[in-house]
Formats: structure tokens, C-alpha cells, sequence
């Protein structure tokens, strides 16, 4: 096996939290604004249960072929040629999404941050120690997210706990003013981000405690289901109808913040914070692709494909997008159809075919 | 290609290895075996020993007329009692027969402790280790008497681990007396101490020092072996012996515990660690070492554990002060000025108008100028030592800020970066993070504080995938055991210590009996 680390449930479970809310906090609340209004902080919920349907099918799938990965299972189910061709369009999605998370995450730090600084190096920095992080393998990768989720966690709910004198809870009536039409649109946006956790599969053989992977996954969909609402909420209740117009409501939100006239505009450490758990969000995926490659191609270790990845990364992050505005149109329209074909349809087509060959053997 | 270099490599290492050892060994090469004549043996004596006038060879006759040869080296034992002990009882006893060593040891000789020795090689290191030899002619086997004295300092408080409350002892330089210290606070014949030579000069004394059914039986394997494959010439401290077991040579951070402390070192054997002493070092070896436990201090456990906590998490607190606080001051002035609240933003505006550095370049001259005034500090005579803080620390700090070459705020963040570097209680763990803190503060004048998050990433990043025999470092953090972390998110009070580290003490887990919180109510209860 490629892999010799060893991680726990809720060591996964801790991995998965920001790999679906670092992106998703960020952009999900203004995507989500475009189509359900008011109802914005109904759409994730509706949308969660693709986020449980896909952790389910991870777990069914990984049942049926223990210690296996998505690119292995799938030359078992649909035999070598086809199952070759899926594998590559797994490791193509997830070479492409990583590239899309790093812009969306370069993306975002310009934007903020440092106006004047190339992308490039912000591309470089986040890869170099993402990329050192994934050599080191999935128990590092794992120990890393321990010590930054629950720093990352606590932020979120301190930042709301600092907002609670602007919030105005009032701006969420009426609810359903349109019915359920406008929370469904709304609700496709979350899905995508819900339908990443199919990455999942590429964590599951690797549990100490495999019995618990389901019940560990299904948690971690609540509490991403919870964070996405909330923000959504948070960023409702403070800035009503305007929410769809604001591109990062909670990075916005943040400055907002004042205590005792001394912690003012606390957007540069919540960006800080966040850059960790983007860092998390790409280490998954990244390990996922690197991971995925060295069993598609049947490596001894996945070590030597880590770093020229980073740069293919960077090349997909750069193709992603012509500017801020094509990426959110992308991440808008087409990109939910796109990953949840993938993450969710695919896997529905491996798992009955795998259930016919099981059932006839 | 690079596979059949490497190969290449190796094999000419293996063959320099060879040889050195060889070379090394060359002037051992004696006749193996005491020979029965004492003449033969005095020559290979006088052979072995010639240019060394500390060495003393006196020929005696024993009192049945048989010639007999004493070897010691001057200054290692304590020749009032050979006189009294052996030579009189050798000399003078009447019924006394050479021809059996055993009866010597067991009728005449007035010593504790005495072995036989059979060759060459022993005798050298008998004689080396300060035992005395004795020879007689007409039998092939000597006699080792344990009458080492030598000077030595008295075992006093260790300088670099001050305590105000606990125990004031601390290990000195010879083995023998740091193994009865840890003897004297572990009293049970489970504590097991086993020694081996190494250096081939130098053969020094190592004891590795563990409880048996507490320390897991693959980790003592696993530290014996490490000891087993150093090759070297000298062991003159415990470092050298640190830098050739330890995992991560390359890593920044220590993973080897040293402490000076019988306490510290008894309480890491309690709780599983193997302890390494070496002879002729106060600083003994903990491991496996982790991240959190570089950041205890024995004192944390004799205060009580409201106390310790609180202390604790001041000096987690610090030690991020220590990482990052120049690096922030940098990045909140160069990119993220809204940051700052704006009268502290204006007077620290202020105070940099006349600068002609960049934040950055004024933070590393600083931060290099306190790193040299500690290193001056360290290595200057006691009496000197004053001075040089006054003229460094108040007159370059207060001129260059007089002359404007820094900025006041400046020069209070380097202050308190350098005083919180300090509440770091190993100072080795100190050094590392203070040598961190220049990588992070080009990041933060580069990138602000996203180059300081990234730096911190990479920190992390690098923390989590070192292991010191095993043991992940930043355990048990990550991987979280939540039992485990009673000692590093708080100090919990005795009475809640009741199981031992899982990653160390997992054969052996309880440690007390457990519900013995005490109370009023329990008070006369028996």
C-alpha cells in the first residue's frame, strides 16, 4: 500500500470540516444571495443532503472494496479500459478543482489583501508548504488540521459572538416571501461545495477505526451544513437585502467588529486565520490528486508526482479564470453540474453496477 | 545513475569506516591473554604505558616471598587505603598463598569491591577507570580493586533549571553518583540501569536508565540499538551523543530532552522515557521528547495546579510572542495599518518619521544586535557581564533611539520578543524558536501577515511530521488523545494523574489509585 499512515475517524472528520467550509464561508454566502434572497440561510440546509448522500456513498462504495480508492475500485467495477478512463477523470476533476480552489483562494488574498502582489507568489507560497505538507503524507496532513480547525473554528464563533450588537435578526422575515422556489435555486451553489466530500473516498481505506467512518462523515456534513447557515445567517442579519451585492460577506462582517474602540477592522487576522484553513482545504485535495495518481499509475510511492503537481496547480489555478468575475460565474453556473456529475452521479452508476456484480457473484 | 552514485558512495564509506575503525584500534593490538610470567607482563605494561608519568608501576613482594606488581594511575584512587587494605594485608598477613586469587580477595583484602581480570583490554580499563591492578608472578590472573577516589564538585542546584520550590540537586559529572541519584528518588528494584562503553579513545560510560514494565520493552530495544551503531573516537558530553540518536538531524527543534535535574529525569522514567546519562556529563537524555513537554518546567508540578496552569498558558503565550511578535509589528506597519488602532498608530507614526530604514531592516538589525548582546553575555566573565548589558542594553538602545536610527516601539518589541524567548523553560527549545523568528520576518516584510501565516504553516506543517523514537511531536495535540492532554492544556492536580502518557507509559497505564481528591469530608477517614 502507498500509504502507511493511519488516521482516526475523527481525524478525517477534522480534515473534512475545512476542506467543504474554508472556500465555502467565503463565497457560498453571496453565490447563495443571487438566487434565494432572504432565504439564503435555508439553501444550505436543503443543500446538505447531497452533502449526506455523497458521504453515504463514499462509505457504501469503500464497503464494497475495503482499503481500495476510487481509482482503484473503479478498474474493479467497470474492468481495466473503462475503469482506467473514470480513474482519469477523477484525478482530471481533482487537478482542476485544486486549481480552482488556489485561485479562489489567490483570488481573494489580492483582492483583500495585498493589492499590488503578483498572483504567482501567492500561488507559490500557499503550494510550497502545501506540497511539503502532503510529502510528509496523511498523518501529517491530519496532525497540521488538528492544530488549525479548532483555532479556525473558534475565529468563526468569535467573530459572530463580537457581531452579535449589528445583528438584526429581523431581516431574515419573511421568510419564504416567494416560496420554496428562490431557497432551491440558491440552494445548487452549496451543493457543489456539499458534493466535495466524495474526497472522502480517498481517506476512507486509510482509518483505524473504518467502522466509524460513516458516522464521522455524516457529523462532519452537519456541522458543515450548521457553519455554512449560520454564516449565511450572520451575514444576512447584518447586512439585509445588500448581502447578494457584497462579494466576501463575512470577510466584510469582520470589519464591522469593535470592542472597546481598541479591536477594530479585524479583517487582516481573520484572513490569516482562514489562509490555515485554506491551507487544509488544498492539502486534502491535493493529497487526494497526488495520492490517486500514483495508484492510477501503479507507483511504488506518490512522493515524486507531489511537486509537479504544484506546478500544474498553479497552471490550472491560473486557467481557471480570466478575472475574479469569470471565476464566480464559473463557480456559479456551470460548476455545480459539473462536480456533482461527478461526485455524485458517477459514484451512483459505480455503486449499481457494483451491486449487480456483487449480487451475481 | 543517481541510484548507482549513491551505491558508489556508500561503499566507499563503508571502506573509510573500516579503516578508521581499524586505525583506531591499531595500538591495541596486545598479547590478549596475562601471561603467568610477571616479567613478560610487566614489559607489555611498561610497553603499553611508556611515556606516561601519571602511571605508576610498583613491584612489591608479597609476604610468602612472591614477586608482585601493583599498576594505578596517580590521582584516580585513594592510596591511604592500599596502603592500609591491600599492601599491608599483602605484605604482612603470614598465612597468605599467591597461587589463588579467590582466597586473596576473600581473606586478605580489606576492600568492598574487587574483580579478577584475565586480559590485556581489562586491565587497561580497570586501570583507566582508576582500580588498581595487582599482579603476581606465577598466576595468569590479576586482581581489580575498587579504591577509586577522585576529585570531583559537590552536587549543587543546576544553573540552567532554577526552581523556587522543588529539590535543589542536580546530576554532576560522574555517572556513578548520577545513577545513585536517580537510585536514591526511585527505590525500586524495577528501576534498571545498563551500561556500555562507547568511543573507542575514549570509552566513556554510558547507562541508559529505564523502569522496566513501565517503559515499553521496543523503545529500550530501539535506544540500545541507537547507542549501539555510534562509532566515534570521544563521547565528552551528552550532545555528542544527542546529535547521533536523534531522528530529524536537519530539524530546527530539539528532540531530545537534556535536563540537569534528578527529578525532572525521575519523572520522565515514571512516566516511561528512557533516560540516557553519560559519564562525565551533568546533562542527561530524555527521550522520547514532544513539543509540549520542551515547554514544562519541573516547578510547574510542586506549585499548585491553578497556579501551573495559569503559568503554563502564559508561557504558551509567550512563545508565540517569542515566534512572531516582530514579524506582526512589521507586517501591521508595512501592509495592514487599519490593524493598529489609530492614536497608537499615529504615535508610533511619530516616532518613525526620522527612520531611514524599512520596518523590516530596522527589526533585523535589532533582533541581530539583542541575539549578540545575549551570546556576548553568555561567554563574558562574571565580572564583566554587568557591564556589557548596561552599555549594550541602555546606552546602544537609548542612543540609537536619540539618533533616530530606530524607533522607540521598536526597540520595547525586541525587548519583550527577547524576555518572553527566556519564559521558554528549555533553553535549547528557546534558541530554536528565536532562530524561527528571522525566516518569519523577511515572510512578514515580504508578504505581511500572510507570509507570517504561511511561515507559521510551514512550522507546523514541519512539527507535525517529526517523530523522537516514535512518538509523534506534537503529541498528544496532534494526534489528539484527549487523557493526554491533562498535562498540556492544564497541569491537572495529583490526585487526577492517575494514568500514564498512552504513548510512553501504554503497558503499564495507571499510575495511582484512583478518587483520592481530598476534601473536609474526608478528612479522619481511614
Amino acid at each position: 500500500m502507498i500509504e502507511k499512515g493511519r488516521i482516526s475517524a475523527m481525524q478525517m472528520a477534522i480534515l473534512m470540516y475545512p476542506a467543504i467550509i474554508a472556500t465555502g464561508v467565503l463565497i457560498v454566502p453571496s453565490l447563495t444571495a443571487e438566487n434565494a434572497g432572504r432565504d439564503l440561510w435555508i439553501s444550505p440546509i436543503i443543500g446538505s443532503s447531497i452533502g449526506f448522500l455523497t458521504v453515504y456513498l463514499a462509505y457504501k462504495l469503500h464497503q464494497y472494496y475495503p482499503g481500495q480508492t476510487v481509482i482503484q475500485y473503479s478498474e474493479e467495477i467497470l474492468g481495466k479500459p473503462l475503469g482506467k478512463a473514470i480513474g482519469f477523470l477523477f484525478l482530471f476533476l481533482y487537478l482542476h478543482l485544486n486549481g480552482v480552489i488556489v485561485r479562489e483562494y489567490a483570488e481573494f488574498v489580492i483582492g483583500v489583501f495585498l493589492l499590488n502582489t503578483p498572483m504567482q507568489v501567492i500561488y507559490g507560497t500557499i503550494i510550497i508548504v502545501c506540497a511539503f505538507a502532503v510529502r510528509g503524507g496523511l498523518e501529517v496532513v491530519a496532525r497540521t488540521a488538528l492544530i488549525f480547525v479548532p483555532v479556525v473554528t473558534f475565529l468563526i464563533f468569535v467573530l459572530i459572538v463580537l457581531l452579535i450588537n449589528d445583528l438584526d435578526p429581523t431581516n431574515m422575515l419573511p421568510v419564504f416571501e416567494k416560496g420554496v422556489t428562490p431557497a432551491l435555486k440558491g440552494s445548487i451553489a452549496p451543493q457543489a461545495w456539499f458534493s466535495e466530500f466524495f474526497v472522502m473516498s480517498f481517506l476512507l481505506p486509510y482509518l483505524v477505526d473504518q467502522e466509524n467512518g460513516l458516522k464521522w462523515g455524516m457529523t462532519t456534513a452537519i456541522f458543515v451544513m450548521v457553519t455554512l447557515s449560520m454564516t449565511n445567517l450572520v451575514a444576512l442579519f447584518l447586512f439585509g437585502d445588500f448581502v447578494d451585492s457584497i462579494l466576501y460577506p463575512v470577510m466584510s462582517a469582520a470589519r464591522y467588529v469593535s470592542v472597546a474602540e481598541f479591536f477594530e477592522h479585524l479583517e487582516s487576522v481573520v484572513m490569516a486565520l482562514w489562509v490555515a484553513g485554506a491551507f487544509v482545504k488544498i492539502c486534502v485535495f491535493y493529497y487526494a490528486l497526488s495520492l490517486g495518481t500514483a495508484q492510477w499509475l501503479k507507483l511504488s510511492e506518490y512522493k515524486a508526482v507531489v511537486l509537479p503537481f504544484g506546478f500544474l496547480i498553479i497552471i490550472f489555478a491560473r486557467w481557471s479564470g480570466d478575472n475574479l468575475a469569470d471565476l464566480k460565474d464559473f463557480l456559479g453556473t456551470p460548476a455545480p453540474w459539473y462536480l456533482l456529475t461527478f461526485q455524485v452521479a458517477l459514484p451512483i452508476l459505480l455503486i449499481i453496477i457494483a451491486f449487480i456484480k456483487k449480487r451475481r457473484a | 545513475m543517481i541510484r548507482r552514485f549513491t551505491q558508489k558512495m556508500k561503499k566507499s564509506n563503508q571502506n573509510f569506516k573500516e579503516e578508521t575503525v581499524k586505525a583506531l584500534n591499531e595500538k591495541e593490538e596486545q598479547p590478549k591473554e596475562l601471561s603467568i610470567d610477571l616479567k613478560q607482563n610487566e614489559e607489555v605494561i611498561h610497553a603499553i604505558y611508556d611515556n606516561s608519568f601519571d602511571i605508576v608501576i610498583r613491584p612489591f613482594s608479597a609476604s610468602d616471598g612472591t614477586k608482585g606488581l601493583m599498576i594505578y594511575i596517580d590521582g584516580l584512587c585513594n592510596t591511604e587505603e592500599i596502603n592500609e587494605n591491600v599492601l599491608t594485608p599483602l605484605m604482612k598477613d603470614a598465612e597468605l598463598t599467591t597461587n589463588n586469587i579467590d582466597t586473596i580477595i576473600e581473606q586478605h583484602l580489606t576492600i568492598s569491591e574487587a574483580t579478577k581480570v584475565h586480559t590485556f583490554n581489562e586491565l587497561i580499563e580497570e586501570v583507566s577507570s582508576g582500580h588498581p591492578i595487582i599482579l603476581f608472578d606465577g598466576n595468569a590472573t590479576g586482581c581489580s580493586l575498587s579504591v577509586e577516589q577522585f576529585e570531583m564538585r559537590s552536587v549543587d542546584e543546576p544553573e540552567a533549571e532554577q526552581v523556587v520550590r522543588g529539590p535543589r540537586d542536580g546530576f554532576i559529572e560522574p555517572l556513578i553518583v548520577n545513577t545513585a541519584l536517580l537510585r536514591l528518588r526511585i527505590k525500586s528494584p524495577r528501576l534498571k540501569i545498563k551500561t556500555m562503553k562507547i568511543g573507542i579513545q575514549s570509552r566513556t560510560n554510558v547507562a541508559i536508565a529505564y523502569i522496566e514494565e513501565v517503559a515499553d520493552s521496543t523503545l529500550i530495544e530501539e535506544a540500545e540499538n541507537r547507542l549501539k551503531r555510534i562509532e566515534v573516537d570521544a563521547v565528552l558530553e551528552s550532545g555528542n551523543i544527542e546529535e547521533m540518536i536523534e531522528d530529524h538531524p536537519y530539524s530546527p527543534f530539539p528532540q531530545i530532552l537534556n535536563t540537569e535535574r534528578t527529578d525532572v529525569a525521575s519523572s520522565y522514567l515514571l512516566e516511561g522515557h528512557v533516560v540516557i546519562l553519560v559519564d562525565g556529563s551533568p546533562m542527561a537524555l530524555v527521550a522520547p521528547t514532544t513539543f509540549y513537554s520542551l515547554m514544562q518546567s519541573a516547578e510547574d508540578y510542586y506549585q499548585r495546579f491553578l497556579i501551573s496552569t495559569t503559568i503554563r498558558w502564559l508561557r504558551y503565550l509567550f512563545l508565540v510572542i517569542a515566534l512572531t511578535l516582530p514579524s506582526l509589528y512589521v507586517a501591521a506597519l508595512t501592509y495592514h495599518h487599519e490593524m493598529v488602532p489609530t492614536a497608537l498608530m499615529i504615535s508610533i507614526a511619530t516616532g518613525r518619521e526620522q527612520i531611514p530604514f524599512p520596518a523590516m531592516v530596522e527589526a533585523f538589525l535589532m533582533e541581530v544586535i539583542f541575539e549578540v548582546l545575549r551570546e556576548a553575555g553568555l561567554r563574558l566573565p562574571k565580572q564583566i557581564g554587568p557591564a556589557v548589558s548596561i552599555v549594550g542594553g541602555l546606552i546602544i538602545g537609548e542612543a540609537a533611539v536619540t539618533a533616530g536610527i530606530v524607533s522607540a516601539p521598536m526597540v520595547i518589541v525586541v525587548a519583550v520578543t527577547g524576555v518572553s524567548s527566556f519564559a521558554i523553560p528549555r533553553y535549547n527549545a528557546g534558541i530554536s524558536i528565536r532562530m524561527l523568528r528571522f525566516p518569519l520576518l523577511f515572510l512578514a516584510g515580504m508578504l505581511g501577515l500572510l507570509g507570517i501565516m504561511v511561515g507559521l504553516i510551514g512550522i507546523i506543517v514541519h512539527l507535525s511530521s517529526i517523530r523522537s523514537f516514535g512518538v509523534p511531536y506534537l503529541a498528544p495535540m496532534a494526534p489528539a488523545n484527549f487523557s493526554d492532554m491533562k498535562d498540556v492544556m492544564m497541569r491537572v492536580p495529583k490526585w487526577a494523574q492517575n494514568t500514564r502518557p498512552r504513548l510512553t507509559g501504554e503497558s503499564n497505564k495507571n499510575r495511582q489509585s484512583p478518587q483520592q481528591k481530598p476534601s473536609p469530608e474526608r478528612g479522619g477517614e481511614s
